[in-house]
């Protein structure tokens, strides 16, 4: 009997431990205040961001900079967007700042969980980001604002100088932008490529980079600002029809991005250019070791784009909105955004930084080109465009079509007609 | 188990209910310590379960109001192409799948369980090693094995002087390709477990059939195979239970996007991709009760089918 009494208490304060090691856990994760010694009622804020989106130096000197914040930056691992609804959702435990993906209008429907930074005041900074990236993080109709600029993907040519000389094409950065100014001359030049080299080396990686960057140059997606769906209207059609032309014509390699082929053809010379964004060159570097020194950077044919780059974003549980706001306008200032393009290779969104000194290095990798100069121009032209919450639907429909065209010899006319009605179920589905 | 506790406390309530409580008082060292399984379960298996079932009613997509649809969802569901393929897909993937790992899992556990093998102990190891290795790492390395332009596969293909195949590009390959990795990943699984089948059988009956002029084979099909029936039947439920629930597979080789004509689209993958990509959570929860309700009519078949042969 004694010892049954022993053991029910024993367990019983195991389960208290059990216990109480779960409500501290929640206390480190929340922003409930300790009542610590020594330090003055320090504003304490937590910073959620994943693996190379913020630089780590930076987040150390937020401390030093702001003597009554007390910063703690946590890298999120795994699905980041799945880890913040569900705290946001939970009505505990989200961060003061969070960062967001190019993903962001996906949160625009239920910006109601964040704060509109235009009330904190963000509208004098706006003149120091590039205009088509401050809209990316504003609603439609341009009243809330739910993410500040971080960094951007501003498109450009990739291209291998050795063989467009093969091929009879300019191969000095210059006379490339010169020379292949439009989609028309850059399929004209894909032509002689493949004439050059027997067909052994294409012009193009695959037809969804074709369809991608078309639309990624130009100032409207798959929704209007009202979010209607405009994908079955002629700018997304014209994309279609020129990726499935290059397609017919056998100017494709046909080897999706991303894949261990991808990197291969990228290696052995199989593909001689593609259009990609800034952050595409350390991929190359790592993909295609063996062709160092060959690469170029000109200007995109067809106009220049942008790809991905995120956002920070405050939501609505914070307790210190005026305070994560300072940090994140300090995070993102001009200098800070050069320092971080200089250790983390994040290119700013800060036209004023673009044309520094620190920005303009000559690339190993590019035959020692000063490639920001194509990088820093392509970002001051980008057309602002919106997105809409749902764009990932019609964009993985109109994409996997696009693939069974190329892969699977699809009729492309019969692809079209799918992805549309794909699209428009799913968006049905999604939004009714 | 559970109908028979709660139709227990429902009875005992009625007639005079503080006698179960007291009952329990009794024995409430015994509940303790059985207690952290059920505080376990209900927090982290009973409570999605259910939830999953209120959220299918509803239209979610995470993070805003939810918006109530009554069987609006399961509606959809049943018109939903893309739903009816997955669960073709899945099936396709489980039958070129199951059947020969099955086969060579029970070849593997004869071959170590005749008395001529030696080092056992190493091979099993061996053959089981696969199934604890990180699934993810595993399909990042059979993507490279089935790249369709340098893989390592069509390089030795076309060093023979054979046609490349297109393992990730077609629809059909590619499910070859994702049986393959299952093939590899639960062939020493399955061995393990008929092996502790094999080695229940008394040699006795093994030494009889010799004695009496059995070759290998006959001693395969005629001994072997009747008394290690139940054990085939657990894998093939176990098999089919894990064969529906295929996703890293075709998420890493595919990257989510479910490959060419979506060819390898499984039931789990789909769910993912309408939850978690296109943040409809009441719809990705309405598929798992579809997939729900194919797991149990499949189970139901297995469960027959041991009945009928029972009865033989």
């Amino acid at each position: 009997m004694n010892m049954k009494k022993g053991l029910t208490i024993s367990l019983a304060a195991l389960l208290a431990a059990a216990a109480a090691g779960c409500s501290s856990s929640t206390n480190a994760g929340g922003d409930t205040a300790k009542p610590s010694s020594g330090s003055k009622e320090k504003v304490q804020l937590t910073l959620w961001y994943w693996n190379r989106s913020i630089d780590d130096n930076l987040l150390a000197q937020v401390n030093k900079q702001f003597p009554n914040i007390e910063l703690k930056a946590e890298k999120i691992g795994g699905d980041f967007r799945a880890k913040l609804i569900t705290t946001i959702t939970a009505g505990t435990g989200a961060p003061d700042i969070t960062g967001m993906n190019s993903d962001i209008a996906t949160y625009f429907p239920s910006k109601d969980k964040f704060v509109n930074l235009f009330d904190l005041g963000a509208q004098k900074e706006a003149g120091n980001y590039l205009e088509w990236k401050w809209k990316q993080g504003v609603t439609g109709d341009g009243k809330f604002m739910l993410g500040y600029p971080m960094d951007t993907g501003p498109t450009a040519l990739f291209y291998r100088a050795d063989l467009f000389e093969k091929a009879g094409l300019p191969s000095d950065p210059a006379q490339v932008t010169a020379q292949l100014k439009d989609w028309n001359a850059y399929i004209d030049a894909a032509r002689k490529m493949k004439a050059a080299t027997n067909g052994q080396v294409f012009m193009f990686d695959n037809i969804s980079t074709i369809y991608m960057q078309s639309l990624a140059q130009g100032d409207k997606v798959y929704f209007d600002t009202t979010d209607k769906f405009i994908g079955d209207q002629p700018h997304i059609k014209a994309a279609w029809d020129r990726a499935v032309s290059i397609s017919k014509e056998g100017l494709s390699a046909k080897i999706g991005g991303g894949t261990n082929d991808w990197n291969a053809a990228m290696n052995n010379g199989k593909i001689a250019s593609f259009i990609g964004a800034a952050w595409m060159m350390q991929i190359l570097a790592e993909a295609a070791p063996d062709t160092k020194g060959k690469w170029r950077i000109a200007r995109a044919p067809g106009g220049d784009g942008n790809n991905g780059g995120s956002f920070l974003a405050i939501p609505k549980q914070s307790k210190h909105p005026n305070e994560a706001f300072e940090v994140i306008k300090w995070l993102q200032s001009p200098e800070n955004q050069l320092q971080a393009f200089t250790t983390m290779s994040l290119y700013p969104s800060a036209p004023s930084v673009l044309k520094d000194a620190k920005m303009n290095q000559p690339a190993e990798f590019f035959g020692g080109e000063k490639v920001n100069e194509t990088f820093a121009e392509s970002a001051n032209h980008v057309k602002p465009a919106y997105f809409g919450a749902y764009a990932n639907i019609p964009s993985k429909a109109f994409g996997d079509e696009l693939t069974n065209v190329e892969q699977q010899n699809k009729d492309p006319e019969k692809a079209y007609a799918d992805a549309l009605a794909n699209a428009k179920k799913q968006l049905e589905q999604a939004t009714h | 188990m559970s109908d028979t506790n709660v139709s227990l406390a429902a009875g005992a309530s009625k007639r005079g209910g503080s006698q179960l409580w007291r009952e329990i008082y009794k024995h409430r060292v015994i509940y303790l310590f059985i207690s952290p399984f059920f505080i376990l379960f209900a927090v982290f298996g009973l409570f999605p379960i259910l939830f999953s079932l209120y959220l299918s009613l509803h239209k979610w997509d995470g993070i805003g109001e939810m918006k109530y649809l009554g069987l609006g969802q399961y509606n959809y569901l049943l018109h939903d192409a893309d739903f009816w393929k997955s669960i073709l897909n899945t099936l396709e993937i489980w039958i070129i799948s199951t059947i020969p790992m099955l086969f060579f899992a029970l070849l593997i556990a004869f071959l170590l369980n005749s008395t001529f093998v030696r080092f056992r102990n190493v091979y099993r190891v061996i053959y089981f090693l696969p199934n604890v290795t990180s699934i993810v790492a595993v399909a990042i390395v059979f993507g490279t094995i089935f790249g369709d332009n340098y893989g390592f596969l069509n390089f030795l293909l076309k060093t023979l002087g054979l046609q490349p195949v297109k393992w990730l590009s077609s629809p059909v390959m590619l499910k070859v390709a994702i049986a393959v990795m299952v093939i590899w990943r639960w062939t020493g699984y399955n061995s393990i477990i008929y092996l502790a089948g094999l080695q229940s059988i008394s040699n006795e009956l093994y030494e009889a059939a010799r004695i009496d002029g059995a070759n290998l084979m006959q001693t395969f099909f005629r001994i072997t195979i009747p008394i290690i029936r139940p054990i085939i039947l657990f894998t093939l439920i176990t098999s089919t239970i894990g064969g529906m629930q295929i996703f890293t597979e075709p998420q890493v080789l595919t990257n989510n996007s479910g490959g060419p004509e979506h060819g390898g689209m499984t039931i789990v993958l789909y769910l993912y991709q309408q939850s978690f990509l296109n943040h409809m959570f009441g719809y990705g929860s309405a598929v798992a009760w579809g997939m729900f309700v194919i797991i149990a009519v499949f189970s139901l078949i297995n469960w027959k089918i041991v009945q009928l042969t029972e009865r033989k």
